[in-house]
C-alpha cells in the first residue's frame, strides 16, 4: 500500500530565485537576466537584489513555458516573452468566457 | 517494448540533414504546444517529438540509432536491443536533462538510460535530485473539502547495473482544501533522487480542474446560475440555494433582471484569501401551457403597458 503525502499548496510568493532555477532546469543567471529584461516579475523588482526576489505559481508556469519556447524555436527571450503574455491573455480570457456560461471552444 | 521509427514520428527520411530535421520539429511543435494546440493529444504527441527530437538531434545517438535500425526492426514490433548495440558510441547526455527524460518512453530509457542524464553527469557530487512537474486534474468539490488522489508516474531511476530504468511509483497524496486552479502543489521530496547522499528533488504538479455542470470557475471565484421566477425579479424573494460548502439562503433584491449578479463574499474557492460565489439571476418564464396562465399574461399586458425595446426608438 502506497503510504500518503500531505501536499503543499504553493500560495503567492513561495519560490526563491535559487529555487526557481533548480525546478526549472535553469541557471539563476537566465532569470536574473529576463528579470532585468522585465519578462518577469514587475518592474520594481530589476534594481532590487535578487536574494529577496519571491516567484509564485504564475511566475512558475511561465518561466517553463519562456523555456519551452526558446529551447524549442530558438526564440530570442522578448520573442518568448511576448508569446508567454498572448498565452496568459487568452489563457484569462477563456476563464472569463466559461465563467459567463459562454464555453470557449 | 515497442521499436520507435523517429524518422517517422518527426515526418522526415532517414537521409534528412539536421537542419530538415530541425525545420520538421519545430513545425510539430508549434502543431502540438500544449497551450495553443486544438489536437485531442497534442501533450502526448509533444512527448514523442521531444523523445525523436532527442535522438536525432544528437549526432551520436542518431548515428547508433541509425545503426540499430539496420537490424531490421519494424516500427511497432517486439523489440530489445542487441548486446553490445551501442559499443563504439559515447553519449554525452546533451539536448535533453533528466526533468524531460522522465516523459520519454521505454524504448529510450532502454536505449539511452545507462549513458544520460544528471544522474551519469553528477553521480560524485552531492547534488540535489531533480525537481519534476507533472499535472493534476481536480473536481471542483475538492477544493472545498480537499481531497486524496492516487497518482501513477513514471520517475529514471538506476537499477542493479547502474541503468536509467523507468519505473511506475504510485502516490496517494493529500490535497488540502482552498487548491485552486493555476496553482501549483508541492511534494517535497518526491521528485529525482539525489546524489551522493543528497536529498530527493520536489515533485510539482499543476492544477487544473474538470469542468462541472453546475459551476464555473476564475481564479478563485465560483459562478453559478441562479433560476428565478418573475414574480421573485420583479418583487425581491428569499430563496434557497444548493452552493458547493452547502445550502444558501440568497435575498434576490427587487426589480431585478437577468444577468444580475449577487455576490456571497468568501464563499468561493476557500484559499487562504478566499475567492467569492457569484450568483447569475436568470429569470425564467412560467409557460403560457393552460388558460389560466394564458389569461394571466394577457393581464400584464394589458395592465402595464410594457416595451422592452423602448430604448431601440421604435
Amino acid at each position: 500500500m502506497p503510504h500518503e503525502i500531505d501536499a503543499v499548496l504553493l500560495e503567492d510568493a513561495l519560490f526563491s530565485l535559487d529555487e526557481l532555477a533548480h525546478s526549472c532546469h535553469v541557471s539563476r543567471e537566465w532569470v536574473i537576466e529576463r528579470v532585468q529584461w522585465g519578462l518577469l516579475l514587475n518592474d520594481g523588482a530589476t534594481g532590487t537584489d535578487p536574494d529577496i526576489w519571491l516567484f509564485d505559481s504564475r511566475s512558475f508556469m511561465r518561466v517553463k513555458r519562456i523555456i519551452m519556447i526558446e529551447r524549442d524555436f530558438e526564440g530570442n527571450p522578448e520573442l518568448a516573452g511576448l508569446v508567454a503574455d498572448l498565452i496568459e491573455e487568452i489563457d484569462s480570457l477563456r476563464a472569463r468566457l466559461k465563467a459567463s456560461g459562454l464555453d470557449a471552444d | 517494448m515497442e521499436f520507435k521509427d523517429y524518422y517517422k514520428t518527426l515526418d522526415v527520411s532517414r537521409d534528412a540533414t539536421a537542419e530538415e530535421i530541425k525545420k520538421s520539429f519545430r513545425r510539430l511543435a508549434r502543431k502540438y504546444h500544449p497551450d495553443v494546440s486544438k489536437e485531442t493529444d497534442a501533450e502526448s504527441k509533444m512527448k514523442e517529438v521531444n523523445e525523436a527530437y532527442a535522438v536525432l538531434s544528437d549526432p551520436e545517438k542518431r548515428a547508433a540509432y541509425d545503426q540499430l535500425g539496420q537490424g531490421g526492426f519494424q516500427p511497432g514490433s517486439d523489440f530489445q536491443p542487441p548486446p553490445g548495440w551501442d559499443s563504439g558510441f559515447e553519449f554525452s547526455g546533451r539536448g535533453f536533462d533528466g526533468a524531460q527524460a522522465a516523459d520519454f518512453s521505454d524504448f529510450f530509457a532502454q536505449l539511452f538510460g545507462g549513458k544520460m542524464g544528471a544522474g551519469a553527469r553528477h553521480a560524485h557530487h552531492r547534488m540535489r535530485g531533480e525537481d519534476h512537474h507533472a499535472k493534476i486534474m481536480l473536481e471542483l468539490e475538492d477544493s472545498y473539502h480537499g481531497a486524496t488522489r492516487s497518482l501513477t508516474l513514471r520517475m529514471p531511476k538506476l537499477d542493479n547495473q547502474g541503468r536509467t530504468v523507468l519505473a511506475e511509483h504510485t502516490l496517494n497524496v493529500r490535497i488540502p482544501k482552498g487548491v485552486h486552479a493555476g496553482q501549483v502543489i508541492r511534494l517535497a521530496g518526491q521528485g529525482g533522487p539525489g546524489h551522493a547522499g543528497a536529498a530527493a528533488g520536489d515533485l510539482f504538479l499543476e492544477v487544473h480542474f474538470n469542468p462541472h455542470n453546475r459551476y464555473r470557475i476564475e481564479n478563485k471565484d465560483v459562478y453559478a446560475t441562479l433560476p428565478i421566477a418573475p414574480w421573485e425579479a420583479a418583487l425581491g424573494a428569499s430563496v434557497k440555494i444548493p452552493v458547493p460548502d452547502g445550502v444558501v439562503e440568497v435575498r434576490v433584491p427587487e426589480n431585478s433582471q437577468s444577468g444580475r449578479k449577487l455576490r456571497l463574499k468568501g464563499r468561493g474557492i476557500p484559499a487562504a484569501t478566499p475567492g467569492d460565489l457569484y450568483l447569475v439571476l436568470e429569470v425564467v418564464l412560467p409557460p403560457a401551457a393552460t388558460e389560466k396562465a394564458r389569461e394571466f399574461y394577457q393581464t400584464m399586458a394589458q395592465e402595464l403597458a410594457f416595451n422592452p425595446r423602448q430604448n431601440l426608438g421604435v
